[in-house]
């Protein structure tokens, strides 16, 4: 009976295993599911690891429970709620004769969804052909006129109806991982980025080499102490500051940078405009200039995180006096610049605060800044697979490539 | 065995239904959220409801997870076998006399049902969360220095809190049930503000209420939780505040908003105010 929701659940992303579904009847069996609210609780403990899928799962669940269509981005109203499966199956029941019409009357909330639900888990889903699991073929749809009606909802004072209340209040959607950025969703994808590496003061007991020098040492404890592993990781982030380009995503930039601001010890932040041309800046106002040949004398682990919109005019990024920069001596283009930083920094990557699927129409410039460093959006997904990136060295799709595919796909 | 809150905690149904599925699935529950959103709290609660002895494990970034389970003293048997035992009763020839259990050792080996909390399980690394893994998954871990298997007499109800400061693995996730508590609502809040203080006035309540839930709006670095929020009713009603509260001149702001940056955020949004 549970099975389609399964493997609707697969296709919206989450990953269900067999473990889990046995474990998933298993709590049946053992009564935890004794209504919809608490079913949809197990469910979601058992099927849902993450809180960015908690959203996802949410709507699946109400679109396959209480069929409601269009799941993403439905908001339930109490009209919709009326006319769901439990009220269908109200008016069907009462219209079958199997509960007296004084039923609304006589029996509680609580009882009437008792029984539904009884009969909802006889049904073994003999009954439906859609994506819905009690069956919804060929009833019509009832008003909600009779006074006495009115006063039943799903909506109790209980715990009935916090399941539809709970989906209703889409508490998650800002976790899932198209959401654009807020503080706490950040700071959990910035945490995955790590180096470990042996660093301070000796203070762990080397018990091997302790007994060993004990023991060449006729017995004579000699205690020999060895350097902890640390999280050693270097971070530089290079930020597009000036321009009117970046004027709309400064926002979100902020967000990002004030929270890798909090994230790492170890970091160092530059700033440039629009693209680098020999040097970048250690102040917001451009005026201490940070040579690239400096830079490139630093740790070539580093990791380095350029945030900008890579968003300017062509010549900017291709001629050797493109430099925006009137009184700028440089004679080298952005391009090469880049590729120097690129080719040192082994671990660098580019995030671009404009959404992906803006990025063909954007700027051509995109496309090819996107070839020299791999370039993700400032989206959960994207930075999640920057730091991937960044820590193991597993590149990301290139920029050019995801442009192309976004143009075919969009004709 | 039923869980259903204390007279000092205030119990989200939601949450209530929660604790009591994993402890019948026997499964670690793993709460993420907000700071202040009551998080350590539900196991002191869990213990304290249900009368079972508490074993509480704070994390450090420094933590193995062997150490949890046990503690093996080589410095002090290494010390006793040099200069001898004396009359501290240890035996230099018993090695169980070096072991020392840490939260998981002692929660396993309890003749009871014991609550077992991890807090911030986060601070550690991810190789510690997978040592750990196996030993949550099957209640069971071996002294490895005598190859000793020790298996829980009574899987304990394991509540494990994580702040979301490092990503946990996945391995670990699939493990546990995972709950986000998300932050209290008005109504919920005005539930949790009564507990702390039952005397509270209604006006002044809904009024420092009203600008709390303002504030939290303003995207701040810090927003502030609820323990900010307790604090600051707590010096409101010290100073005998009247009710109503203009978000304007927000008294004892220094309560609520933690960080310099916040603050004059907070005071540049006043004054660009016509």
């Amino acid at each position: 009976m549970f099975l389609p929701f399964f493997y609707q659940l697969r296709d919206q992303g989450i990953p269900v295993s067999l473990k889990y579904v046995l474990e998933f009847y298993q709590a049946l069996k053992k009564g935890l599911a004794p209504d919809l609210d608490r079913l949809f609780l197990l469910m979601r403990l058992i099927f849902v690891k993450k809180v960015e899928h908690f959203d996802v799962f949410e709507q699946a669940f109400a679109a396959y429970f209480f069929g409601t269509e269009g799941a993403e981005g439905t908001r339930f109203s109490r009209q919709e709620w009326e006319n769901t499966l439990f009220r269908r199956w109200l008016e069907e029941e009462i219209g079958k004769g199997s509960l007296p019409d004084d039923a609304l009357e006589r029996l509680s909330l609580s009882e009437l969804l008792q029984r539904f639900w009884e009969v909802a888990l006889e049904q073994r889903g003999e009954h439906q052909g859609g994506a819905t699991w009690v069956g919804t073929g060929g009833t019509s749809h009832f008003g909600h006129s009779g006074g006495d009606q009115e006063g039943i909802r799903v909506y109790g004072d209980s715990l009935y109806g916090s399941a539809l209340k709970v989906i209703e209040g889409r508490r998650y959607v800002d976790y899932t991982a198209s959401a654009t950025l807020r503080a706490e969703n950040l700071r959990q994808v910035l945490a995955a980025l790590k180096h470990m590496a042996p660093a301070g003061p000796p203070t762990e007991l080397d018990v091997d080499e302790t007994i060993d020098q004990s023991c060449r040492n006729g017995g004579e404890i000699e205690l020999v102490f060895r350097r902890e592993l640390k999280d050693r990781i270097e971070l530089m982030v290079l930020l597009d500051n000036g321009g009117a380009s970046m004027r709309p995503y400064l926002d979100l930039v902020k967000l990002v940078f004030g929270l890798m601001r909090d994230q790492f010890k170890d970091l160092d932040y530059y700033y440039f405009h629009n693209c680098i041309y020999g040097c970048v800046y250690s102040d917001p106002q451009r005026l201490t200039p940070y040579p690239i040949y400096q830079m490139l004398r630093r740790d070539p682990e580093t990791r380095v995180i350029i945030i900008g919109d890579a968003n300017m005019a062509p010549a900017e990024l291709m001629l050797s006096d493109g430099a925006m920069d009137y009184f700028s001596k440089v004679r080298v283009p952005g391009r090469d610049w880049l590729w120097q930083v690129r080719n040192y920094f082994g671990h660098s990557v580019w995030l671009n605060p404009i959404p992906r699927n803006r990025w063909p129409q954007e700027s051509q410039t995109i496309y090819q800044i996107g070839e020299i460093f791999p370039m993700e959006d400032l989206t959960l997904a994207g930075i999640r697979r920057s730091v991937e990136w960044l820590n193991t060295g597993a590149p990301p799709r290139k920029a050019s490539r995801q442009i192309a595919a976004l143009r075919q796909a969009q004709g | 065995m039923q869980f259903h809150g204390t007279d000092k905690y205030y119990l989200n149904p939601e949450l209530k239904e929660i604790v009591n599925i994993a402890m019948a699935m026997d499964k670690p529950l793993l709460v993420t959220g907000e700071a202040g959103t009551g998080k350590t709290q539900l196991a002191f609660q869990i213990s304290r409801a249900l009368d079972l002895t508490l074993e509480e494990a704070r994390c450090k970034s420094t933590f193995k997870g062997e150490e949890l389970c046990y503690v093996y003293d080589t410095v002090l048997r290494l010390n006793d076998s040099r200069f001898g035992t004396e009359e501290s009763g240890r035996d230099v020839n018993n090695i169980w006399d070096y072991l020392n259990f840490g939260p998981i050792g002692r929660a396993f080996m309890s003749d009871e049902r014991r609550v077992l909390l991890l807090d911030e399980i986060d601070k550690t690394d991810s190789d510690t969360q997978d040592n750990l893994l196996d030993v949550l998954e099957d209640g069971s871990f071996i002294i490895r220095e005598i190859n000793y298997k020790v298996k829980a007499k009574y899987m304990p109800v394991i509540v494990i809190t994580s702040n979301a400061k490092r990503e946990l693995s996945d391995p670990f996730l699939r493990r546990c049930y995972c709950h986000h508590i998300p932050f209290p609502d008005m109504e919920e809040m005005s539930r949790i503000v009564r507990l702390h203080y039952p005397e509270i006035s209604a006006p002044l309540m809904d009024s420092a209420l009203a600008i709390f839930y303002h504030l939290r709006e303003q995207g701040f670095e810090k927003p502030p939780a609820t323990a900010e929020l307790l604090d600051w009713l707590g010096a409101l009603q010290l100073d005998g505040v009247k009710p109503p509260l203009s978000p304007d001149t927000v008294p004892f702001l220094g309560t609520l908003l933690k960080r310099t940056q916040d603050l004059l955020h907070h005071k540049g949004v006043e004054r660009e105010k016509p």
